[in-house]
C-alpha cells in the first residue's frame, strides 16, 4: 500500500466489463469512491448493480478493466493459481461484504462468527479477539446474544451480526449488497440504524439498495444503474428529486408506485 | 490377471451365486410375512402384544445378524431346534429382515396424510377397507423402495452364512482364494456377481416402484 | 432342555476381555472411518477427475459388495504380498468399509451447504482450503451426525464378523470358551445381550449428541 496517499480514491473502477455467457452485465463501468464517502447504487433488478459490488470483492471475476482498492490493483491477470489466491485473500481482508441473505456461519456462536476471521487470519489471541468481538456486538446492540447460535436470531439480528463480522477485520471499505431486501419490513430499521451509525463514523461505504429514502438520507453520492451501465450519477438530492435522464425518472416513478401499492396492503 | 483361471472358476462361482440369490429371495419372501404380522401386532388392542412386538423388533435390530445366526445354528439344538445350514440361513435371514421391514412398512403407511384416513372413514369405509383401498396404494411406492434397500442388505448379509458352511458366493470365493492363491481374480469375479445381483434387485425395485406410483403421472 | 449358565460365569473374565477388544476396535474404526470419510469426501468433490474417479469407484465398490468378502480378500490377498497381522486387516477392512459409507454421507452434506457460506468466508479473506476446513466441513459434519450415528451403530454390530478372520473380539473369544464347555446357546445368548446393551447405550448417546448439535444447523 506504499503508493496510496490521502488523495488516492479508496475504490476505483476503470472500464470494468463482465459477461455471463453471451449476456454482458457490466458494460464498462468507471467509478471513484473517495475515502470516507458513502455511495448508493440503485437500479432495477438485473441492472448489474449487485454484480458490480460482487466484482469489487472479486466474488465475480471480471472480463475487462481494472479495480483498485486504496491504490492496489484487485484484479491481477498476471497472477496465477496460488499466487493470485494469496493476493486476493489479502485484498479481501481489507473489504467488508454484507450479503442479502446474511450468510452467517450456523455452526458457530454469534461471537465466534465475529472473531473467526481475526483469530485465524490475523493470528489474534483468543482473549483480544473476544474483546474485539464483544465490542463490535455491543456496537450493533447484540452483546447479550454473544453465546447463542444464528438459528435463534431474527433476520434483523442476523444482519447486524453479519455487519459486526465484516467490521472485525477493520476493513477500509464496506460493501452492502441489498442488506435489507430479505428482511421483514419491521426489521429493516434496526439494520439501517447500524449502517447510519457507521456512516457517521466516516466509514467508506458502497450500498446497493432498494431503500430510496434511506439511500437519500445517508449517502454523499448516488448512482442509477440500468442494463449494465451507469445511467446517471449525482448528489442524492438531485438524483432522487430532479434527475436528468428519462430512464431514471421512469425507474423512480415505478418504484414509488410499487411502494405505494405495497404499503396500501398494510 | 489370469484370464484362463477366471474362465475356469466362473461356473463354480455362478453356481454359488445362485445359492446366494436363492437364500436371499426365500428370506425376503418369508420376511415380508413376518414383517406384515409385526405391523399388525403393533397396532393390536392388547398392550402386552404391542409391547412384545416392539421388544422383538428392538432386540433383533439391536443385536448383530451374525450372532443371531450363530445362536440359532449352534445354540438351536439345545432347544430341540435342528436346522440344516441352508434352512437356518433362510429362517434367521427372514426373522432378521422381518424386524427391519416392519419398520419400513410402518413408516410408509404413516407417511400417508392422516386426512386420507379421515376422508375414507367418513365415506363409511372400515379400518381394513381403508387400509386396502386408500392407504396401501398410496404408500406402496415408498414401501417398495424401502424394501428394496433391505433386499440389498439381505443379499450382502447372506455372505455371513458361509460361516455355517452354506456354499454360497462368499464361501466359494474364500475356498477358491485358498486353493488357487489368486485373490485378485477370485475377488474380481465374485464382486462382479454381487454387483450384478444388487443391480438386478435395484432394477426390479425401480420397475415395481414405477408401476406402483403410476397414478402420480397419469 | 436345561440351561446352565455357570460356564458363562466361569469364563466371564474372557468375555470381559472380548468386550474390551470389541469396544477398542469400535473406537479405532469409528475415528478412522469418520476422519477418513471426510478426507475422501473432500478429495472426491474438490479434485480433478483423474484423482476423484478412482476414489469414487472404490467408495462404490466397498458399498456394493459384502464386508466379509472384502475381509477375505484383504486377509488372504494382502497376506500373500505383505505380512500384516490379522488385527490390522480387521481394523483396516472394517475401517475402509465404513469410510466408504461415511464418505458417501459427507459428499451429500458438503454439497448441501449453500454457496453463500463459501462466498461469505471468501469475502472475509479466507482461502479456498481454509474455507473448506473452517466453514464447509464443520457444517457438513453437523448435518451428517444422525446418519453417521446410524452407521457407527451398524458398524459396532459388524465387529462380530471379524471373528471369521480370527480376531480375538467378543465372538471369537466366546467360541473358544464354547469349544471347551459345549454350551453354545448360553454363550451366544449372553453375547447377544451384551451387544443389545451396547446398542441401547449407543442409541442413547446418539440422541444426546443430536440434541446438542441441533442448534448449530
Amino acid at each position: 500500500m506504499t503508493t496510496a496517499t490521502k488523495d488516492t480514491p479508496m475504490v476505483e473502477l476503470k472500464g470494468v466489463k463482465k459477461r455471463f455467457g453471451d449476456l454482458e452485465v457490466l458494460k464498462g463501468i468507471d467509478l471513484k469512491v473517495e475515502r470516507g464517502k458513502i455511495i448508493s447504487i440503485i437500479g432495477p433488478s438485473g441492472s448489474g448493480k449487485s454484480t458490480l459490488l460482487r466484482s469489487i470483492n472479486y466474488l465475480e471475476v471480471i472480463d475487462e478493466g481494472s479495480i483498485l482498492l486504496d491504490g492496489v490493483q484487485v484484479n491481477r491477470p498476471d497472477l496465477k493459481g496460488l499466487a493470485f489466491e494469496r493476493h486476493i485473500n489479502h485484498i479481501r481482508q481489507n473489504m467488508g461484504m454484507v450479503f442479502q441473505h446474511f450468510n452467517l456461519f450456523p455452526h458457530l456462536s454469534t461471537l465466534d462468527n465475529v472473531t473467526l476471521a481475526p483469530r485465524k487470519l490475523k493470528g489474534m489471541s483468543a482473549g483480544s479477539a473476544r474483546e474485539l468481538g464483544m465490542e463490535l456486538l455491543e456496537r450493533v446492540g447484540l452483546a447479550d446474544k454473544a453465546s447463542v447460535y444464528p438459528s435463534s436470531l431474527s433476520g434483523g439480528q442476523k444482519q447486524r451480526v453479519a455487519i459486526a463480522r465484516a467490521l472485525a477485520m477493520r476493513p477500509k471499505v464496506m460493501l452492502f449488497d441489498e442488506a435489507t431486501s430479505a428482511l421483514d419490513p419491521e426489521l429493516v430499521e434496526e439494520v439501517n440504524l447500524v449502517m447510519k451509525r457507521l456512516a457517521e463514523e466516516h466509514m467508506t461505504m458502497l450500498i446497493v439498495t432498494h431503500e430510496m429514502a434511506f439511500a437519500r438520507d445517508v449517502s454523499d453520492w448516488a448512482m442509477f444503474m440500468d442494463d449494465g451501465v451507469v445511467v446517471e450519477q449525482s448528489t442524492p438530492d438531485r438524483l432522487f428529486t430532479n434527475p436528468d435522464q428519462e430512464r431514471t425518472r421512469n425507474f423512480l416513478r415505478k418504484h414509488l408506485e410499487s411502494q405505494a401499492v405495497a404499503h396500501a396492503h398494510f | 490377471m489370469d484370464i484362463n483361471l477366471m474362465m475356469e472358476i466362473t461356473p463354480l462361482l455362478m453356481k454359488a451365486a445362485w445359492i446366494t440369490i436363492d437364500i436371499s429371495a426365500r428370506a425376503l419372501f418369508f420376511g415380508f410375512f413376518i414383517a406384515s404380522a409385526l405391523v399388525a401386532l403393533r397396532t393390536s388392542r392388547h398392550v402386552p402384544i404391542r409391547w412384545l412386538a416392539r421388544a422383538y423388533i428392538s432386540v433383533v435390530r439391536g443385536t448383530p445378524y451374525f450372532v443371531q445366526l450363530l445362536l440359532v445354528f449352534y445354540g438351536g439344538p439345545a432347544l430341540g431346534l435342528r436346522l440344516d445350514p441352508f434352512t437356518c440361513g433362510v429362517v434367521v435371514g427372514a426373522f432378521n429382515i422381518g424386524a427391519y421391514m416392519s419398520e419400513a412398512i410402518r413408516g410408509a403407511i404413516e407417511s400417508v396424510d392422516s386426512g386420507q384416513n379421515e376422508a375414507s372413514r367418513s365415506l363409511g369405509f372400515g379400518r381394513l377397507a381403508t387400509l386396502q383401498h386408500i392407504i396401501l396404494p398410496q404408500s406402496a411406492g415408498l414401501m417398495i423402495r424401502s424394501i428394496g434397500v433391505l433386499a440389498i442388505i439381505l443379499v450382502k448379509n447372506s455372505s455371513l452364512v458361509s460361516i455355517i458352511s452354506v456354499v454360497e458366493l462368499t464361501y466359494q470365493a474364500q475356498r477358491l482364494i485358498g486353493s488357487t492363491y489368486k485373490p485378485l481374480e477370485v475377488f474380481t469375479l465374485s464382486a462382479l456377481m454381487y454387483i450384478v445381483i444388487i443391480y438386478a434387485v435395484m432394477g426390479i425395485v425401480e420397475f415395481l416402484y414405477r408401476r406402483a406410483t403410476r397414478y402420480t403421472y397419469l | 432342555m436345561e440351561f446352565d449358565f455357570s460356564p458363562v460365569i466361569t469364563y466371564f473374565p474372557t468375555l470381559i476381555k472380548g468386550i474390551g477388544a470389541t469396544l477398542l476396535i469400535g473406537v479405532v474404526v469409528a475415528l478412522l472411518s469418520i476422519l477418513g470419510g471426510q478426507i475422501v469426501a473432500v478429495i472426491s468433490l474438490y479434485t480433478r477427475k483423474a484423482v476423484n474417479w478412482p476414489l469414487r469407484f472404490l467408495i462404490w465398490l466397498f458399498m456394493t459388495t459384502p464386508l466379509l468378502l472384502q475381509l477375505y480378500f484383504l486377509y488372504f490377498g494382502l497376506g500373500q504380498w505383505v505380512l500384516i497381522p490379522a488385527i490390522a486387516v480387521g481394523v483396516l477392512g472394517l475401517g475402509f468399509h465404513y469410510m466408504a459409507y461415511n464418505a458417501d454421507i459427507f459428499i451429500a452434506t458438503i454439497k448441501s451447504v449453500s454457496n453463500g457460506q463459501y462466498e461469505a468466508s471468501r469475502s472475509l479473506g479466507f482461502g479456498h482450503l481454509a474455507t473448506i476446513f473452517y466453514i464447509i466441513l464443520p457444517q457438513a459434519f453437523y448435518r451428517a451426525i444422525p446418519q453417521l450415528g446410524n452407521n457407527m451403530i451398524i458398524m459396532v454390530k459388524d465387529i462380530s464378523v471379524l471373528s471369521a478372520i480370527g480376531i480375538a473380539e467378543l465372538v471369537y473369544l466366546s467360541q473358544y470358551a464354547i469349544s471347551v464347555t459345549f454350551r453354545p446357546f448360553e454363550f451366544y445368548i449372553t453375547i447377544a445381550a451384551i451387544y443389545y446393551l451396547i446398542n441401547i447405550l449407543m442409541e442413547t448417546g446418539q440422541s444426546w449428541v443430536e440434541r446438542r448439535a441441533a442448534a448449530r444447523k
